[in-house]
């Protein structure tokens, strides 16, 4: 997955503005960051990457960097 | 090391033969609270988006002194007038749940002396919770292929919302209470039951009421209620979820226990899983390729009620099938432990009463008892 393609599903999940996040937010500009966003990225990274992200490094995550660096290895350009 | 992870990996399911449910019944308290009056408790929150996102409308909740084991009688009592099942035929009772009435003694023998159950009946509790229900099935049903019993009374239920902080959005909105009865004997000519079981105690911190038992016992500390993340305000004698981690855990175990026991679901007619909340099901559901009209979610009316879901949900949702008809059945319970549990089991035609509610008034008073 591209970093435009994981931002567009990231808007989603927040139930943002489409090309909204330009990936140099913080998670708490973004507002709507709870448990419940929090659970619905954890399904979509496990629906789209098939890979279950611990919560722990997600309430760890400050950014959408720090979201991207989780899944470095799968996310490009 | 390499031995241990060979166990852990190995998900052979057991098999029990020669047992048969003959009958579930199920009881919730009268009162109800809705997400309305759930969203006047949280002004600053979204409550319908919560709502939407757990599947809860609406949740029947105890009060004044209803306790778990009150729910429990009434769905007992309902069951035994219509099934039948003479009292003194029943060997063992268990009593699942994490709400008991006392420290100690046992709720199992509360119950067994109100329920007016012979004294050769074996009573025991057990504490556990959203897998609680498959746990006692595995119990109840070994008890009785071994010999050990002709017929078992299990009984499962809990009242969360008593130990729910109210200004906790990740625990308040989300449960509700309910007992329930289920009847297991032997009948040599019974479909096997197949098991699957597990638990990962290293997740207990995720799911827990730290204060009240010897660990922690209560103190004045223990019941001073500070604010945590997200402005939820709670005691440590309160429930502490923490969502995330519990569906993570869900994501890792559970897909991989119903896959043990079930791959093609052309063969089983309904899925009851422990219903955590609706975003969660849905999901699982979604991984698992379980086709839609397959799963039952009820949380709709009754939120997540620990040990009782699954149950409560077949009286919900199946019971005038079960009353008629067999049907081949995926039950799975997942959560507080962490601990998790699944059975394939042909049910039916049984005995289902319609859901008893149980008025405030209904609940034992401790002079009544001593």
């Amino acid at each position: 997955m591209t970093k435009q393609e994981f931002l567009r599903e990231l808007e989603e999940v927040l139930e943002a503005d489409a090309s909204s996040i330009n990936g140099d937010e913080t998670l708490a500009e973004l507002g709507s960051w709870d448990s419940l966003a929090v659970m619905t990225f954890i399904a979509m990274v496990d629906e789209k990457f098939g890979v279950t992200l611990a919560a722990s490094k997600l309430a760890d995550a400050k950014s959408v960097g720090d979201l991207i660096a989780l899944l470095e290895d799968k996310i490009s350009g | 090391m390499i031995a241990f992870k060979l166990i852990l990996g190995n998900m052979t399911p057991i098999t029990i033969a020669g047992v048969r449910i003959t009958g579930i019944a199920s009881a919730v308290p009268e009162c109800i609270r809705t997400v309305d009056e759930d969203a006047i408790a949280f002004p600053d929150s979204d409550v319908s988006k919560i709502s939407d996102s757990t599947g809860v409308r609406k949740r029947h909740i105890v009060t004044g002194n209803l306790c778990t084991s009150d729910l429990c009688f009434a769905a007992t009592e309902r069951l035994f007038i219509e099934s039948g099942v003479e009292r003194n035929s029943i060997d063992v009772l268990l009593f699942v749940s994490q709400t008991p009435d006392y420290v100690l003694p046992a709720t199992s023998c509360s119950l067994h002396s109100r329920l007016a159950l012979d004294k050769h009946c074996a009573s025991f509790d057990v504490n556990l919770g959203c897998s609680g229900y498959i746990y006692g099935l595995w119990l109840a049903s070994n008890l009785i292929a071994c010999g050990s019993a002709k017929r078992a009374l299990l009984l499962a239920g809990d009242t969360i919302s008593r130990i729910a902080a109210p200004k906790d959005r990740s625990v308040a909105l989300l449960f509700g209470d309910a007992g329930t009865a289920t009847i297991l004997e032997r009948d040599d000519d019974s479909l096997p039951m197949s098991f699957v079981l597990g638990t990962d105690g290293s997740g207990q911190k995720n799911l827990i009421v730290p204060a009240g038992g010897f660990r922690i016992p209560r103190s004045e500390e223990t019941a001073i209620q500070t604010e945590h993340e997200g402005g939820n305000i709670r005691s440590e004698e309160h429930l502490y979820m923490n969502g995330p981690e519990i569906f993570t855990f869900t994501l890792k175990e559970v897909p991989g226990m119903v896959k043990s026991l079930v791959t093609d679901y052309d063969a089983i007619d309904a899925v009851v899983m422990h219903q955590a909340n609706k975003f969660m099901l849905d999901y699982i559901a979604k991984r698992l390729k379980i086709p839609k009209e397959k799963l039952i979610v009820t949380l709709e009316n009754y939120g997540n009620t620990s040990s009782a879901s699954i149950p409560l949900a077949l009286t919900d949702a199946l019971s005038q099938k079960l009353k008629n008809t067999s049907l081949n059945l995926l039950l799975a319970g997942f959560g507080v432990g962490y601990s998790w549990g699944a059975v394939t089991v042909t049910c039916g035609p049984m005995v289902m009463p319609e859901l008893v509610l149980v008025p405030e008034t209904a609940a034992m008073q401790f002079s009544q008892e001593i």
